[in-house]
């Protein structure tokens, strides 16, 4: 699918992997991705980042903060778990959120070290660069940028990515917003 | 139980079979903390927890004990 990517949205899916391999992740996640787009330089993601006036630093602190998440529901329904349907009846119990917080103290986060090679994509990375293909679609244009990736980030209000805008106090509408301002204005030079 | 099921559930590739038990574990230990909270918050005593759990009542209260005490 990558064919149909902008120079500068290839360049974030790279940048993607180096912050994964940075942040010791074993998984490119969606906020890899986010901050993968959000450092290309001069990219739509960037550029609409800095219409919103928050920082790019600010939005790594906040994927930095997230919860250690080692509850991979893929990996979970390949062996017939639904981690969605457990969600639903433990919030039904617990409330909004309460599989999210971090787990007292997981061993298997100890002593982690950088991952080396090709790193894969997680759920919600693919789940994202899907749906910014079809961004991409829906607004008839040809060619997937930083900007359609941010839309998908929008959308996508269950993944690690989303949570991280959330906490930094970025409203989704707004960030919207920025992205087509961003596309309907010249590239600065 | 459909294809993939058992496809995974003979762990035919290593990686995908330790990281579905590694997400276990880490459900579990989310799930137990819940509980256990809740349970304590409801005037259950360690001993009763721990009698739940399967384990010992030191080593629910080492666990939890300053989180839920």
């Amino acid at each position: 699918m990558f064919e149909r990517f902008t120079q500068e949205a290839r360049a974030a899916v790279i940048g993607a992997q180096e912050v994964a391999r940075r942040l010791r992740s074993d998984r490119i996640g969606s906020e890899h991705v986010l901050l993968g787009a959000l450092g290309t330089r001069d990219s739509v993601a960037a550029r609409a980042l800095a219409r919103t006036g928050v920082e790019p630093a600010a939005v790594e602190a906040a994927v930095r903060a997230l919860p250690p998440h080692p509850i991979d529901p893929d990996a979970l329904a390949g062996i017939g778990i639904d981690l969605d349907a457990v969600r639903t009846r433990v919030e039904r119990t617990f409330g909004p959120g309460a599989l999210d917080r971090p787990a007292p103290d997981d061993p298997a986060d100890r002593g982690r070290r950088r991952p080396a090679g090709h790193i894969p994509f997680d759920g919600a990375a693919k789940k994202m660069l899907e749906v910014a293909l079809r961004e991409a679609l829906r607004l008839q244009h040809r060619r997937i940028d930083t900007g359609h990736l941010l839309l998908a980030v929008v959308r996508l209000d269950d993944t690690p990515a989303h949570r991280a805008l959330l906490a930094v106090g970025l409203d989704p509408d707004t960030l919207r917003t920025a992205v087509i301002a961003t596309w309907a204005a010249p590239a600065e030079a | 139980m459909s294809e993939e099921l058992l496809t995974a559930a003979a762990g035919e590739d290593p990686a995908a079979g330790l990281r579905a038990v590694r997400s276990l574990h880490a459900l579990a230990d989310r799930l137990e903390a819940l509980h256990v909270e809740r349970a304590r918050r409801l005037g259950w005593s360690w001993q009763q927890v721990a009698a739940a759990l399967g384990v010992t009542r030191q080593a629910v209260h080492k666990k939890y004990g300053k989180r839920f005490g």
